[in-house]
């Protein structure tokens, strides 16, 4: 038997269905998180605020084409979320050197690619909020520069400068840990 | 001339429109091919970044029946006008059968009103009982009664599934 389709599952939700709705967080919440994470860098403000993306989207269900893809649609309603948070709390919170797991008993050759993603995650985190989202939205939401201006509402020209500078710090911050 | 670090960035965004034009320097120039090779790597390296784990699971909240309220159906709140409009309509339809079965009072004292109105209900009510309604010249009589009966049926059909309905999804 096949599995429903977003689609299915988005009807069964409007009818009421709770659990439909739950399983299409199952599907996506891992997604979602990371995108939080990217953005903000702290575990519980993250987890935060992924539940409360898809809080809003329960909210919106009646009203969502389901002609469009979920998981694209409730990324950015996660990214616009975030980017509002940062907005509204200008206090940066110890930023998390999240380790995957007690690396201390894998093999060399995965303790390495561990110790490069962090290299990679401190790096984006160092980034200033605003180059952050726009690397979140090109890389990890594959949006064009004008959805990204749209999305963020700001020139194309701040789009394409904040993602170049963004680019160039993060490779400084990357070959010097070479 | 070279290719700025604007050309690479945003020939590897794809939003560039002198694509051939770069690539023929590319292709040509060592430099330049290295400086965007660099870039591509990095490009790599960021979205290859492995996704990390929830700690808790973010379903829960909605797999608990207690937990949100359900939603309610976007036609729910239309039942309402539904059950509105069927009763304006059966109103209308049954304003003849009404009007002839009230006789005209001139004026008369609250008791006289009250007496005939028992007199007329009760007259009514026998004749529903015998399914025989008072002659009406215009309208097929046994028809007429039956069509009344079926639609006061239908609204009370209506009005008890929608407010069945509307409760049930309170909860
Ligand atoms: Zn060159």
């Amino acid at each position: 038997m096949n599995a429903p389709s977003d689609r299915d599952l988005i009807l069964l939700a409007r009818r009421g269905e709770a659990g439909a709705f739950g399983e299409l967080v199952t599907r996506y919440q891992t997604g979602v998180f990371n995108v939080c994470y990217r953005i903000l860098h702290e575990r519980g403000e993250a987890e935060d605020l992924a539940q409360e993306a898809f809080i809003r989207a329960y909210d919106r269900i009646a009203t969502f084409d389901v002609e469009r893809e979920f998981g694209p649609w409730i990324r950015r309603v996660a990214a616009n979320l975030c980017l509002n948070h940062l907005e509204s709390h200008k206090v940066t919170a110890e930023l998390d050197e999240e380790r995957d797991a007690d690396s201390a008993e894998l093999p060399e050759a995965v303790q390495e690619v561990r110790e490069r993603s962090e290299q990679i995650r401190m790096a984006l985190a160092s980034l200033p909020a605003a180059y952050r989202i726009v690397v979140e939205l090109r890389h990890y939401q594959e949006m064009s520069y004008d959805e990204i201006a749209a999305q963020l509402n700001i020139p194309l020209s701040d789009v394409k400068s904040h993602l170049f500078r963004a680019r160039k710090l993060l490779a400084e911050k990357l070959h010097a840990s070479d | 001339m070279h290719l700025t670090d604007e050309q690479l960035n945003e020939y590897l965004d794809e939003a560039v429109n002198e694509r051939a034009q770069i690539e023929v320097h590319l292709s040509a120039c060592g430099e330049c091919a290295a400086r965007l090779s660099t870039l591509r790597k990095l490009f790599n390296e960021m979205e290859s970044l492995p996704e990390l784990a929830l700690t808790r699971d973010l379903a829960a909240p909605f797999m608990r029946s207690s937990g949100l309220p359900a939603q309610l159906p976007a036609w729910l709140p239309l039942t309402m006008a539904l059950q509105a409009a069927a009763a304006l309509i059966v109103f209308i339809a049954a304003a003849p059968f009404v009007i002839r079965l009230i006789p005209d009072i001139e004026t008369p004292s609250l008791s006289t009103v009250l007496i005939q109105f028992q007199t007329q209900w009760t007259a009514w009510l026998d004749r529903l009982s015998q399914f025989h309604m008072p002659s009406l010249p215009a309208f097929s009589l046994e028809l007429s009664g039956l069509y009344l009966m079926s639609a006061l049926a239908v609204v009370s059909m209506l009005w008890l599934v929608g407010n069945g309905l509307l409760l049930r999804n309170q909860w």
